[in-house]
């Protein structure tokens, strides 16, 4: 059984799209949803944790999307960032050290 | 016209015309009557009361009621069903600052105007811990519905409630909000029939809409179709709000751009709400939701997947299964049961997991990931959801969210009112 990995899903609108095309990271989103575009970007349960207690509107919703949400815009605009300057999906780690300064 | 409403009993309001309001502040002030002002919450509930929603409650539950309520699912006539306690809660401090025994006639107030009588007959401990285990199968205060019993003051009054002072219902709710004897008229101006209930209190995606579209069609049944003899009643509960849900304004007002944009007839469709703070009770609020529309004239009543639930409190068909435990002809509304309605890649449309053989391919789309895709502000695709919603979502942030579609702090501190109570005059 895979490791359940806490995903915040952050959704695909045109300009971030423009933005992983440009970094050659268009192939890292999935289709969900008639086409929708989104990236699931992966969690520890310790991350998990820590994201909940740094943004206490967040919340798991282990009910029906098994992921992170709730998180607001303006933040998951600064993890896309993080994953466009990395080229990578994992960035929580650093992610979480920024906004825990 | 016919005011019957659950239970088999007679829907009466208790509300005193002006003249007559008039003439019983003064006769209370006269007689020095106790006075206690209420809160949001209360209010709201007394609202209810008294114009038929919660009927055949004439006021809040006494002891006997809510251990019938907790213990038997019936009021204390041991034959009503009942699922949700109706109280008024007290602290012991100001139980015996006001100086309130029991047979007092009370004045209510509600921002300091005169709102309502309250005709005590009952002042009562409850067991929080035992009411919170019947009602919600658990006492954990993660759940909303236990914190909220959790929060009670220590008393509680039970007793007849007559209002005095009606609402002021605010924009944009005032042609949403229907008494249920406003609602009965509507019904008949529309020659509806059968009336089928959809709960809500999110705004809709495209899996709600053909919850709703499924439902019409087959609880429409061997009716004939010369002419709509059949509608779909939305209605929204609004109530107290937590940090990340949909604004109450864009819940409304989107339920509504579905008829407005030709989703659903005009003729056959039909928006409004019901003041009332969600319990998340799951099956035993599916059954109150069921004696509330009962009352509003529904006809019919649809359930989905985990209908009033929330977390993973309750299994995603307790709702369902909780009728069966009913008494035969206990209940004057007809469930309507649904299971999911998913997005298949292959079918390439909205389908019912009851008929769709690709359960593998599916793809869900839960209120929270469409809540997700809302919030990241990306326009989903119009056969998830209806680009007129979207368009109103993000409207109706603007003009009464605050700049969010979704409940923030300011939101909570700064929205006006869906109602407000005024001086007495």
């Amino acid at each position: 059984m895979a490791e359940e990995t806490y995903p915040i899903n952050i959704w695909i609108n045109e300009e971030r799209l423009e933005k992983l095309q440009a970094a050659g990271l268009a192939s890292m989103t999935k289709e969900v949803l008639a086409g929708l575009k989104v990236i699931a970007v992966p969690n520890t349960a310790d991350q998990r944790d820590k994201i909940l207690k740094i943004f206490p509107v967040a919340k798991y919703d282990a009910a029906t999307t098994r992921s992170i949400e709730n998180m607001p815009r303006q933040i998951k605009d600064k993890i896309f960032d993080l994953i466009v300057k990395n080229k990578s999906l994992n960035v929580m780690d650093e992610f979480i050290k920024s906004v825990e300064k | 016209m016919e005011m019957i409403g659950h239970g088999g009993k007679e829907i009466i309001e208790r509300v005193l015309a002006k003249d007559a309001a008039l003439k019983r502040v003064e006769e209370l002030k006269a007689a020095k009557v106790k006075t206690l002002d209420v809160r949001l919450q209360l209010a709201t509930e007394i609202l209810d009361i008294a114009y038929g929603f919660f009927s055949p409650l004439e006021g809040f539950m006494t002891k006997a009621d809510v251990e019938s309520v907790i213990n038997n699912m019936t009021l204390a006539d041991g034959k009503t069903v009942w699922s949700i306690p109706i109280v008024y809660d007290i602290s012991s401090a100001d139980l015996e600052k006001s100086g309130i025994k029991q047979y007092d006639e009370v004045l209510l107030t509600y921002t300091g105007n005169p709102f309502a009588i309250f005709d005590i007959t009952d002042i009562f401990t409850l067991d929080t811990k035992e009411v919170a285990m019947k009602v919600y199968g658990t006492t954990e205060d993660k759940h909303p519905g236990v914190k909220r019993t959790y929060q009670y003051q220590d008393k509680f009054l039970g007793g007849k409630i007559t209002l005095l002072n009606p609402p002021k219902i605010n924009e944009p709710f005032t042609k949403f909000w229907l008494t249920p004897k406003q609602m009965r008229e509507r019904f008949k101006e529309k020659g509806w029939e059968m009336i089928i209930n959809h709960q809500t209190r999110n705004v809709p995606h495209t899996g709600h809409e053909w919850l709703m579209k499924g439902a019409y069609l087959g609880a429409y049944g061997s009716m004939m179709v010369d002419k709509p003899r059949g509608g779909i009643l939305v209605n929204a509960m609004i109530g107290s709000k937590r940090p990340g849900d949909y604004i109450d304004e864009a819940i409304i007002l989107c339920q509504e751009a579905q008829g407005k944009h030709g989703y659903f007839r005009d003729d056959i469709f039909l928006t409004t709400c019901t003041l009332w703070d969600m319990r998340y009770a799951g099956p035993k609020e599916a059954i109150f939701h069921a004696c509330l529309r009962t009352n509003l004239g529904c006809t019919h009543h649809m359930f989905g997947r985990d209908h009033a639930g929330v977390g993973t409190y309750y299994d995603p068909y307790d709702a369902h299964r909780i009728f069966e435990r009913l008494p035969k002809g206990s209940l004057n509304i007809t469930p309507i049961f649904n299971l999911d309605w998913w997005f298949c890649p292959v079918c390439d449309e909205v389908t019912y997991m009851g008929l769709c053989g690709h359960k593998d391919k599916k793809a869900s789309f839960s209120g929270t990931l469409i809540r997700s895709i809302i919030q990241d502000g990306v326009k989903p695709p119009r056969r998830i959801f209806r680009p007129e919603v979207f368009d109103m979502i993000m409207e109706c942030a603007e003009k009464y969210g605050f700049g969010d579609a979704f409940v923030t702090e300011d939101y909570l501190k700064n929205r006006q009112p869906v109602f407000t109570i005024g001086p007495l005059k």
